[in-house]
C-alpha cells in the first residue's frame, strides 16, 4: 500500500513540469559555474565563510556580542546546512531509480523490492557524503553545536569551503593532482626516513637525552630535523645520535629539491593551460562574444578595425606559432582546434550569444568547424570566410548563417568602379560606414517615445537623417522606403543614414522615458 | 568611343572577374604571361593576348587609350605591383584598377599608381563588423551589390530643360516617387560626390548629376519623369 504510494508519487514527481524547473534552477545554481546567477550565490557564500572566520578570531581576545553569536551560530550554520542538503538533494534523481526499477521490476515480471531500492538510494548518496567535498561541507556545519568547544576550530573548515567558490584554489590542486604520483612517492620516502631515524634516535638517546621522553618526541626531532626546519628544542648528544642527524639533514636537502622541482614542473607544464582557462572563463563572463578561429591575414585585418568596435572575442588556432603570434600582439588567443567538440564546449554556449568566424585559409577546416559548432547548438551563429567560391553550397548545407565571399564582393566593386565611378565612392563609403554615409540602425524598442509616432511627425529631413528603410521585427518584412504616414511600432528597427553626429542627437531626443 | 577592359592575370581572382565581365556590354581582353593559362583562357572562348608583363615594349604594343580600364590581378603579389608601376609610367592616364590579397600590398600597389585598390580583407573585415553591428543594414546593401530584390542604385544627371534646375536639393519632395536622393554631384563646382545628409543645400543646375536609390523600375520611371519642364 505505501509503495504504491510511493511508486505513484515517484511517477508525478517525473512528470510536474514545476519540479524539474525548479531542480534545474538549483543544479544551475550549486554546480554549473556558466550558470550567470551563480556568482551571485558564490560571493554571498564567500561573505559568510570570511565573516565567520573573522568572528572566530576576534573571540580569541575579546568577549563577542550576542548578535555575533547568534549570526555565526544560526545565520552562517543554518545557511550551510541549506545548502549542504540541496547539494544532496541535486546530486541525483531518487524518482528516476524508482521508476527505473519499478519498470525494470514489471518488464521481467519480478516482485519490486522496496528494499532493495532503498539501499541503493542510500547507498548513492553516501557516495555524495564520503566525497572530499561534502565531508568538508558537512564539518563545516558542525561549529553550531555548542556544548563543544572544541568544535570552534571546525570553522576553519569554512575555510576549507572556499575551496568549492574560488577557482585559482581549485586550479593549483588540480594542476598538483597531475603529480600525484611523483609527490606520493617522495611523501612515502619522507615518512620512511623519518620513521627509521626517529626509532634510531630513540633507541640511541632515549637513556642519555633527557629531552626525549618518548617515541613521539623522537619522530618530532626527526621530523623537524629532516625539514631543514631545526628548532633546537631536542637536539642529539651523543655521537650515534650525531651521526644519524647528519644522515637525515643530507636526505633531507635531497628530498626538499626533489619536492620543489616537482612541483615546479607540474606549474611549468601546466601553465599554459591555466592561461587558457582563464582567457575562456574571462569570455565566458560576457553575454555576447566572438570565437575567431584561426589567425591569419583575414582575422589581424578584423582585429585591427575591432579597435574602434571593441568586441568581446577569443582566437582559436591549432597552430602554435600563430597563437604566440597572437598573444604577442596582446590578444587573448588559445592553442586549441576548433573543428573539436571539447573546444567549443568549454565555452558557455547555453547562456552567452556566441558567434563564431570562420576565418581559416581551408574551406574543409572551415566547414567542419561550422558543423561542429552547429552540432552543439543552434543557437551559436557562424559567419564563413569562404576561400573557393564554388563551395558556397556546402557551407549553407553546413549551416552557416552569413557567408563571406570576399572575390564576389571585389568583383562588384570593380563593376561598379568601371559601370558608375561616382558610385563607386558612394558604395565604398557606406561600405566603410565613413562621415556622412553612415549607416545606423535604431531598435525603436530602446527609444520607446518612437512607438506609435507616423514617420511624418519626425521630421527626418529637418535632422539631417535619411530613413532608408523600416524592419518589422526580427523576421519580418523589410519596408524599404517606408510611405510618411507608417507608425511605428515596438519591434521596429530604424535604419538611418547621416552624419554620426545626426545619428547620436536623434538617438539622444528619444531615448528613455515615455515623457 | 567605348571603353575597353585590360584584365591582367587568369589566375584566381582572374576567373572569377571574368564571369563577372562576359555578362556586361564591355569588350574586354585577357593578359597572361603563362602558356598554361593562356591556353585555358583561349579554351574558354575569351580573347586573350600572350606577352610577357615584365617587358615594356611589349606592353606598349598593346592599344592602351586614356578612356580604357586596366585590371590588375597577378597572382603573383610581387608582379603585380611592378605590372602596376610599369602601366602607370607607360599610361599616365589610364584607370588602374588592382585587387590587394594582402595588408601589405594595398599601400604598394596605390603608391605605385594604381587608382583604385580593393583590399579583399579590408573588405572582408569590414564586412563582419557590418554584419555583427547591423544586419539589417548589411542585407539591404546585399540586395544593391546582388541586385536580386530589385532595389538598385542610379546616378541621373538633371537635363537642361527639367523642371528640377533652379531647385533647393533638400526642398524637393521625392517620397511620392518611392525613390531616396541619398547624394548628388555639382558638375560645375568640386565635382564631388556629396552626401545629402552632409547638410549641405544645393540649387540644381543642368549636368548636376543625383544619385537615387530605389527600385529598378521606378528609378526608370524617375529618370523619365524629371526630364518633363512642369512637375
Amino acid at each position: 500500500m505505501i509503495i504504491n504510494g510511493i511508486i505513484r508519487f515517484a511517477y508525478w514527481i517525473n512528470g510536474s513540469y514545476r519540479y524539474r524547473v525548479i531542480k534545474t534552477f538549483f543544479t544551475n545554481l550549486l554546480t554549473n559555474s556558466d550558470y550567470p546567477y551563480k556568482r551571485y550565490l558564490d560571493g554571498v557564500m564567500i561573505f559568510l565563510i570570511l565573516t565567520s572566520v573573522g568572528i572566530l578570531i576576534y573571540e580569541v581576545q575579546h568577549p563577542i556580542p550576542e548578535w555575533m553569536d547568534i549570526y555565526d551560530l544560526y545565520v552562517v550554520s543554518v545557511i550551510f546546512l541549506i545548502e549542504y542538503l540541496l547539494r544532496l538533494w541535486v546530486y541525483n534523481d531518487l524518482h528516476k531509480m524508482i521508476i527505473r526499477d519499478y519498470e525494470q521490476a514489471r518488464f521481467l515480471s519480478k516482485k519490486f523490492s522496496f528494499v532493495a531500492i532503498v539501499k541503493k538510494i542510500v547507498l548513492t548518496k553516501i557516495e555524495y557524503i564520503s566525497s572530499p567535498l561534502a565531508l568538508i561541507d558537512l564539518l563545516a556545519i558542525l561549529p553550531a553545536y555548542r556544548p563543544f568547544r572544541i568544535l570552534r576550530i571546525f570553522v576553519l573548515f569554512r575555510v576549507f569551503k572556499l575551496l568549492r567558490y574560488t577557482k585559482s584554489i581549485n586550479q593549483f590542486v588540480e594542476v598538483l593532482s597531475h603529480k600525484r604520483f611523483e609527490l606520493f612517492t617522495l611523501l612515502f620516502l619522507l615518512l620512511f626516513i623519518v620513521t627509521s631515524a626517529g626509532i634510531a634516535i630513540y633507541v640511541f638517546e632515549e637513556r642519555t637525552n633527557d629531552n626525549i621522553n618518548s617515541l613521539f618526541d623522537a619522530l618530532y626531532w626527526a621530523l623537524v630535523t629532516i625539514s631543514t626546519v631545526g628548532y633546537g628544542d631536542i637536539s642529539p648528544v651523543t655521537s650515534e645520535g650525531r651521526v644519524v642527524s647528519m644522515l637525515i639533514i643530507v636526505s633531507g636537502l635531497t628530498m626538499i629539491s626533489f619536492m620543489t622541482s616537482v612541483i615546479v614542473s607540474a606549474f611549468s607544464e601546466k601553465l599554459g593551460e591555466l592561461k587558457e582557462n582563464r582567457f575562456i572563463e574571462e569570455t565566458n563572463k560576457n553575454e555576447e562574444f566572438l570565437i575567431i578561429c584561426g589567425y591569419g591575414q583575414m582575422a589581424k585585418m578584423f582585429l585591427r578595425q575591432n579597435k574602434q568596435h571593441n568586441y568581446k572575442y577569443v582566437v582559436v588556432d591549432k597552430d602554435k606559432k600563430r597563437i604566440e603570434d597572437a598573444l604577442k600582439e596582446g590578444h587573448k588567443a588559445i592553442h586549441e582546434d576548433a573543428s573539436r567538440h571539447d573546444t567549443i564546449a568549454k565555452f558557455n554556449i547555453k547562456y552567452a550569444n556566441i558567434t563564431l568566424l570562420c576565418l581559416t585559409e581551408s574551406d574543409i577546416e572551415n566547414i567542419y568547424i561550422t558543423l561542429n559548432a552547429k552540432s552543439l547548438s543552434k543557437k551559436i551563429k557562424v559567419i564563413a570566410w569562404v576561400v573557393d567560391t564554388k563551395m558556397k553550397k556546402k557551407y549553407e548545407l553546413a549551416g552557416v548563417d552569413h557567408l563571406l565571399l570576399p572575390s564576389n564582393i571585389a568583383n562588384m566593386m570593380l563593376l561598379t568602379a568601371i559601370n558608375q565611378p561616382v558610385m563607386y565612392y558612394g558604395i565604398h563609403a557606406i561600405l566603410a560606414g565613413e562621415d556622412a554615409a553612415h549607416i545606423d540602425e535604431v531598435n525603436v524598442i530602446n527609444y520607446s517615445r518612437l512607438i506609435g509616432k507616423v514617420i511624418q511627425e519626425i521630421e527626418f529631413k529637418e535632422r539631417k537623417l535619411l530613413l532608408l528603410g523600416i524592419q518589422r521585427g526580427e523576421h519580418g518584412s523589410f519596408i524599404f522606403n517606408p510611405k510618411s504616414d507608417t507608425v511605428l511600432e515596438e519591434h521596429d528597427i530604424l535604419l538611418l543614414m547621416g552624419l554620426d553626429i545626426s545619428i547620436e542627437h536623434f538617438k539622444e531626443q528619444y531615448e528613455g522615458s515615455l515623457i | 568611343m567605348k571603353s575597353n577592359i585590360f584584365l591582367f592575370g587568369y589566375g584566381r581572382l582572374g576567373h572569377t572577374i571574368v564571369e563577372v565581365l562576359k555578362d556586361t556590354s564591355f569588350h574586354f581582353q585577357v593578359i597572361e604571361s603563362s602558356s598554361s593559362r593562356y591556353d585555358q583562357a583561349q579554351e574558354n572562348g575569351y580573347d586573350t593576348i600572350y606577352l610577357d608583363i615584365t617587358k615594356d615594349e611589349e606592353l606598349e604594343m598593346l592599344a592602351v587609350k586614356a578612356e580604357d580600364y586596366l585590371i590588375c590581378v597577378m597572382d603573383d603579389e610581387h608582379l603585380n605591383v611592378f605590372l602596376i608601376l610599369s602601366l602607370r609610367a607607360l599610361f599616365p592616364k589610364t584607370t588602374i584598377l588592382a585587387i590587394s590579397t594582402s595588408i601589405h600590398a594595398t599601400q604598394k600597389m596605390k603608391m605605385a599608381g594604381a587608382t583604385k585598390v580593393i583590399d579583399l580583407y579590408q573588405v572582408s573585415a569590414n564586412r563582419i563588423h557590418n554584419i555583427l553591428k547591423k544586419p539589417v543594414a548589411t542585407k539591404l546593401l546585399d540586395d544593391f551589390l546582388i541586385r536580386e530584390d530589385g532595389i538598385s542604385f542610379k546616378e541621373i544627371v538633371i537635363p537642361v530643360h527639367s523642371y528640377l534646375v533652379g531647385k533647393l536639393v533638400n526642398n524637393i519632395d521625392f517620397q511620392q516617387h518611392g525613390v531616396i536622393v541619398i547624394g548628388f554631384i555639382n558638375m560645375s563646382y568640386s565635382r564631388k560626390f556629396i552626401f545629402i545628409t552632409s547638410g549641405l543645400n544645393h540649387q540644381l543646375n543642368p549636368g548636376d548629376m543625383i544619385v537615387c536609390i530605389g527600385e529598378y523600375e521606378k528609378l526608370k520611371a524617375f529618370e523619365q519623369y524629371i526630364k518633363r519642364s512642369q512637375k
